[in-house]
């Protein structure tokens, strides 16, 4: 039986890392693979509907100036102004374009034809997480001083002076390197296993709908329906991450405002 | 669903513990190849992870 699965087929191929490096489409240029087109699609499409939306801003709203307001209301209200405080409008503009950047692109992971999350590249969370971690030490330092905003990170107050020699390595170490490296960590991981899993399923699928053997031609649905079910699991990792990525964004913001963490 | 600031400190105290194993365990893990020994890494992830969770309790569990 088993020799006959290997003999009457060319084998599957199950996705890898490779499945991730899409080719450019402009000659060599590194710079116009489909990561990169999406993000500019993703760019032009959250600025087309919020402008949209906003262009005929009425005390009653109708149906497109209804969702975009629920969106900034959402950031503005569950996430700027319930974590940072009385100082939170200044920063909504950034949590906003961080928050529906993210989304559009993490979700461009499951809309047909599209199907590809650009953050599922770690290079694109990086560079969100730099963002933030410029913004939150900027933050910082602007209202406290290079100084105080420093020795605030490393010297927790109210402990024996000794134990310094233990935890300010691990305050430091925690302010600049783990955080802005969980902060993209997770966004990429999230977006690498999701996009990984429903290759998995979907390719699989189609691996066995097109193999000879009737058994596993008869299975396929039940690969495809994974897929499918999966999609939906996807797309609310996909939020959630995008939601992750902005209430950690303005939880750091808070930290840096505090004048006592 | 937790609350922001209760998902917000979940995350704070999760990369303190990273940072904590990281930091102490990397000097142990350092001090065993340099001078050959074999304690000091295991040490090295005790003391790290003892005092990240000290530094949870200072940050969170003071109050």
């Amino acid at each position: 039986m088993r020799s006959f699965f290997i003999a009457s087929s060319p084998g599957f191929v199950p996705p890898s890392t490779n499945d991730f490096n899409l080719p450019p489409s402009i000659g060599d240029s590194p710079y116009s693979t489909k990561p990169i087109f999406l993000v500019f699609l993703s760019v032009i499409l959250i600025s087309a509907f919020f402008i949209a939306a906003s262009r005929k801003a009425a005390v009653v709203p109708g149906k497109l100036q209804f969702a975009g307001e629920s969106v900034y209301v959402f950031v503005r209200k569950s996430i700027g102004e319930e974590i940072i405080g009385h100082e939170f409008m200044r920063f909504v503009p950034f949590l906003f374009t961080l928050f529906t950047f993210v989304i559009t692109n993490n979700v461009f992971g499951i809309v047909p034809l599209l199907q590809f999350p650009a953050m599922s590249h770690v290079a694109f969370a990086y560079v969100l997480a730099i963002f933030s971690f410029i913004v939150f030490h900027a933050v910082g330092i602007k209202k406290q001083g290079l100084i105080k905003y420093l020795s605030g990170i490393a010297f927790m107050p109210g402990v024996p002076k000794f134990v310094y020699i233990l935890l300010t390595p691990i305050e430091i170490a925690t302010f600049f390197i783990v955080r802005p490296l969980t902060l993209s960590l997770r966004l990429f991981a999230n977006m690498f296993a999701g996009h990984l899993l429903l290759l998995v399923f979907i390719s699989g699928g189609h691996y066995m709908l097109t193999n000879d053997h009737l058994l596993l031609k008869i299975l396929s649905p039940f690969s495809f329906a994974m897929g499918i079910g999966m999609s939906f699991f996807e797309f609310m990792v996909q939020c959630l991450q995008a939601y992750i990525i902005t209430l950690l964004t303005a939880l750091f913001i808070a930290g840096a405002l505090a004048d006592e963490h | 669903m937790a609350t922001g600031n209760e998902e917000g400190a979940l995350w704070s105290i999760f990369g303190y513990l990273i940072s904590g194993l990281l930091i102490w365990g990397g000097i142990g893990w350092g001090l065993d190849h340099w001078l050959h020994k074999g304690f000091f890494l295991p040490t090295g992830l005790i003391l790290g992870c003892g005092a990240s969770i000290y530094l949870v309790w200072l940050r969170f569990g003071r109050e």
